[in-house]
């Protein structure tokens, strides 16, 4: 089988998976939790196979798939891995056995249900990553609404309601402006060059003027940031955090805000570079604002996921610095922390998913002294809090001291070009380093020591099971840390492309001098 | 004329018309209900093939030339158009048990027949009225509560406010251009003059008015409520596909000026508008479809902006997507109780747990409906949308997005309310329903056709 065959056997194994779901008996749950779970092992155990395969050296879109469509629109099936989605599919269809194991004793309503909507939206992530034509990106982008949507809704807390329209209506409005632009974009593209196509590279070539760029980068630029989410859009993130089960919640901040990342990196920067450079300052101010802001509203809440929901709005800012200082490392940087982030919280989540199953209660308050009793639990929530905070050796040390080494490249480009401010903006990221470290150790000093008290007592330790669980995001976490040349490696060119492609010429301060 | 042709040419309309007599013998000789059914099925399925056979064969023709002609574009309207009554007579068996709903139910497609084949005014007046005038009764038919006979009346009286704007409008346009012939309105688009511009106001006024575009649309919701479940999705989405692609062949190949471009794009942009948000507070599901209906009016309607190349396809395209998946949800719709209390919204409450098969259709009935890809819906909007731009409205085009943002909630609260609610009050018992079941699983063959091959689709248009 040829290796572009097992990316789309990749793709379009979570479909065979929820039709084989769907034609198992509800009435014998264990089965459909273990055939979820194989199947996405499977998926996961040939993504590294094309992982391996990628070739580090070759520019090209690699394992690439094209069929015909709907070839009135030039609308292509067109998947393919470059440098930057190698990695988030890797992400993908590593936390995907990973999340269905975590839910094995959490979801006991529609088990079925459950479990096709996992697929159904592992399907519309990867689709999402490796589609290489906006057509199919925007499907893919959009169908993720929908299982999300009923992940939150169904199987979610006391506001599950309100958390999943809200999530919904935000996402959904964002896309509606990206539709509209998406339109004009590849209108343009037909009435320019007589071209009609939705693929990527021949949208990298449209030539728009600074003011039709402009309104249209603002549309895919709101359409990201929501996901992302960038302060001030942020506002959807803790309601639907807290809401969704675990495995919502893992999913959501493991991989789906990196699809706003991603959005910036492949479409809403390379395509309309002179509108983004314009943009720049105000991207990279905002995600500074977003690492302080989501930083202090970290340390200051009571409710345990709340706390790690906020701690993704400031992870999520260093992405988005070291992506806009359009620095080289700056945005392999950023590739690192996406990934960094989504094993961090996806393991914390999952963390504190396992506590609530025991204790049915997220109120901090509430507990303390938990070293004492669950010594497992806390060794894992202490490495991942490690992880969190960028501890070197681990995967957040990596992605965060990239990105602000890139930032700070480019601000001191700027500082020797006559401007100052880029400087201070990175300089008041730094601080956010410290406060993630103020805030988590902070969260778990109450949480773990102390003296001991829990709503629920006794409380049973990791089973083995979880064990496994959180075991394979530590080692991969520290993998990250420890050999982070092998990955960056993989992502340079397509970095060095992404540079081109927004042609920077060193500068990315170059418009506000 | 030759007969030949007036045999080949009129095949799908005389499959039809054999239909209609042999319901009437049937219904005079005393037949069971069930016959009945089973000839207008026969009927209507050998219309659609004649007409998608006669589409196939690429036959044009004229057979009362100057007011009657066909070509590949009105059959391929035509085969939509009858196709799309097969799973309304399936479902009609809830409602109605005897021969007198599959016999207005054709004699209504004959109406809308002649509609998309006419070339002058004249055989459109004749269509219009024969496609309405058995849906008036057809309203009355079901009448099970009173306000039916109020819904009733006022379709009739608003439905003859149409013919009169309709008849005023092409008398002007006879006064100003002397031909009766659907050419004139083109030619009146361009003019300057008052008369022509009079009248081309007051026949798209006439079409409005029929297909519930605001602010001409108060009649809608009225009706959908009061009527039976297969009148309301007869006339949501036949009726309403019949008049628009009415008015398409009507603009032909003119382009919209200037001056009509407030008219056909701010009048449908308010329908999108106001139909998506009138349509969240209401309680009674074919009330919300009533709105949402009139939300879809103003996309159909905003399609008349685009490129004259492209919108026959649009219209065509979308007519299919609203129209399978709107007699999705319909099919599935759970019966049991008096026709208030299956009509209610609550009704579909814990649907999932009671009947999962219903809930996920209607579920991809109303994310199509909402636009979600990869459904039907998404792909329709998009071709209208991108034929808007390409004509060069972009600003429009983003306003009617914006509008169709609107729409999202309120299909999502259907699914909320099926999935994600406990047990409803609809828990009564209910009868097996083999027939509707077939409707369902007959409009799910196009609906996987339009996901997996949109292209092919597009291609027949």
């Amino acid at each position: 089988m040829s290796d572009a065959a097992i990316l789309n056997l990749v793709l379009w194994l979570p479909v065979a998976g929820m039709a084989l779901v769907s034609a198992l008996p509800e009435e014998r749950p264990d089965r459909v939790r273990w055939a979820t779970f194989w199947v996405m092992a499977l998926q996961f155990v040939l993504t590294v196979w094309l992982y391996v395969r990628f070739d580090a050296a070759d520019p090209s879109l690699q394992f690439a798939t094209r069929l015909p469509w709907i070839p009135d629109w030039g609308v292509a099936y067109l998947i393919g891995l470059d440098g930057f989605n190698v990695l988030l599919v890797l992400l993908t269809a590593f936390l995907g056995p990973l999340v269905v194991a975590g839910s094995f004793t959490a979801i006991t309503k529609d088990v079925k249900l459950f479990h096709a909507m996992l697929f159904l939206i592992q399907f519309a992530m990867l689709g999402t990553f490796v589609a290489q034509d906006l057509f199919l990106f925007y499907l893919f982008w959009e169908l993720m609404l929908v299982p999300m949507f009923l992940i939150i809704g169904i199987w979610g807390g006391e506001r599950r309601i309100y958390a999943t329209l809200k999530f919904v209506l935000y996402t959904a409005f964002g896309s509606i402006l990206m539709l509209a632009a998406m339109i004009y974009l590849v209108w343009t593209l037909k009435n320019t060059t007589g071209v009609d196509s939705f693929a990527f590279a021949d949208l990298y070539g449209v030539k728009l003027p600074v003011d039709a760029q402009t309104w249209l980068f603002a549309a895919f630029a709101l359409s990201f940031a929501i996901k992302v989410p960038i302060v001030p859009l942020h506002t959807w993130l803790p309601d639907a955090h807290v809401e969704a089960p675990t495995a919502g919640s893992a999913i959501l901040a493991g991989v789906l805000l990196k699809m706003g990342t991603y959005g910036f990196m492949k479409l809403g920067f390379p395509l309309f570079p002179e509108a983004a450079k314009l943009f720049t300052p105000l991207v990279m101010s905002l995600a500074v604002i977003s690492i302080v802001y989501g930083a202090c509203l970290a340390l200051v809440q009571t409710d345990i996921k709340k706390i790690i929901a906020y701690s993704s709005i400031s992870h999520l800012g260093y992405v988005m610095l070291g992506l806009a200082s359009l620095d080289l490392i700056g945005i392999q940087g950023a590739v690192i922390q996406m990934v960094s982030h989504g094993l961090t919280a996806a393991g914390l989540f999952m963390m504190i998913g396992m506590i609530y199953e025991r204790c049915h209660s997220r109120d901090l308050a509430a507990y303390g002294g938990l070293a004492k009793i669950l010594p497992l639990y806390s060794v894992f929530f202490l490495l991942l809090t490690l992880g969190a905070i960028g501890l070197p050796t681990t995967s957040g040390f990596t992605g965060e001291f990239l990105s602000l080494l890139g930032a700070f490249r480019a601000a001191w480009g700027a500082y020797e070009a006559g401007v100052a401010w880029p400087l201070w903006l990175v300089g008041l990221a730094v601080t956010g380093v410290v406060l993630g470290a103020l805030y988590m150790l902070w969260f778990a000093q109450r949480f773990l020591y102390g003296k001991l008290k829990a709503p629920h007592l006794p409380i049973t330790d990791l089973s083995t099971r979880e064990v496994a669980v959180l075991a394979a995001i530590v080692v991969a976490m520290f993998a990250l840390g420890l050999f982070p040349d092998e990955p960056l490696s993989k992502t340079e060119l397509a970095a060095r492309q992404f540079q081109q492609l927004v042609e920077t010429g060193g500068s990315a301060f170059a418009s506000v001098r | 004329m030759n007969a030949m042709s007036v045999i080949l040419a009129m095949l799908p309309e005389h499959a039809l018309l054999v239909g209609l007599c042999a319901l009437i013998l049937i219904e005079v000789a005393g037949g069971k209900g069930r016959t009945g059914l089973a000839v207008a099925v026969v009927a209507v399925a050998a219309a659609t093939s004649a007409a998608i056979a006669l589409w196939f064969g690429g036959y044009a023709a004229a057979p009362f030339a100057g007011h009657f002609s066909i070509n590949p574009q009105t059959e391929i309207a035509k085969a939509v158009i009858l196709a799309l009554a097969l799973p309304v007579l399936l479902i009609s068996r809830d409602d109605f048990h005897d021969t007198r709903f599959p016999l207005l139910l054709l004699s209504s497609l004959y109406g809308t027949c002649l509609l998309v084949s006419s070339d002058s005014f004249l055989t459109l007046f004749l269509g219009l009225e024969i496609m309405s005038l058995p849906v008036y009764v057809l309203v009355l038919l079901a009448l099970q509560r009173p306000e039916s006979a109020e819904a009733g009346l006022k379709y009739l009286i608003l439905g003859g406010a149409a013919t009169a704007t309709f008849l005023m409008g092409a008398s002007l346009l006879f006064g100003a251009s002397g031909s009766l012939a659907l050419s004139a309105f083109p030619e009146a688009l361009a003019s300057q003059a008052l008369m022509p511009r009079a009248a081309v106001v007051l026949i798209l006024c006439a079409f409005f008015l029929k297909a519930a575009v605001f602010p001409f649309h108060t009649w809608a919701p009225d009706a959908y409520e009061g009527a039976s479940v297969p009148v309301t999705a007869y006339m949501a989405t036949i009726i309403k596909a019949a008049v628009v692609l009415a008015v398409v062949r009507l603009f032909g190949t003119a382009e919209v000026t200037p001056q009509l471009a407030g008219l056909v794009a701010i009048l449908p942009l308010a329908s999108i508008a106001w139909g998506n948000v009138a349509a969240i507070r209401q309680t009674s599901f074919r009330r919300m479809i009533a709105y949402s209906s009139i939300a879809h009016a103003g996309y159909l309607f905003f399609a008349l902006l685009g490129t004259a190349g492209g919108r026959f396809q649009a219209v065509a395209f979308y007519v299919l997507a609203y129209g399978v998946m709107n007699l999705l949800a319909f099919s599935a719709l759970p019966t049991g109780g008096d026709d208030a209390a299956r009509d209610r919204i609550a009704n579909l409450k814990g649907l999932y747990r009671r009947k999962p098969f219903a809930a996920i259709v209607i579920a991809l009935a109303m994310l199509s409906l909402a636009g979600i890809p990869p459904l039907p819906g998404f792909v329709a909007k998009f071709l209208v949308f991108r034929n808007v731009m390409a004509a060069g409205h972009t600003w429009y085009a983003v306003l009617g997005l914006v509008g169709s943002y609107l729409g999202i909630y309120f299909y999502l609260r259907i699914i909320q309310f099926m999935f994600m609610s406990p047990q409803g009050e609809g828990d009564a018992d209910e009868r097996p329903r083999r027939l509707a079941l077939g409707a369902t699983l007959l409009c799910l063959v196009p609906v996987v056709l339009l996901v997996i091959f949109p292209g092919w689709v597009l291609g027949m248009f």
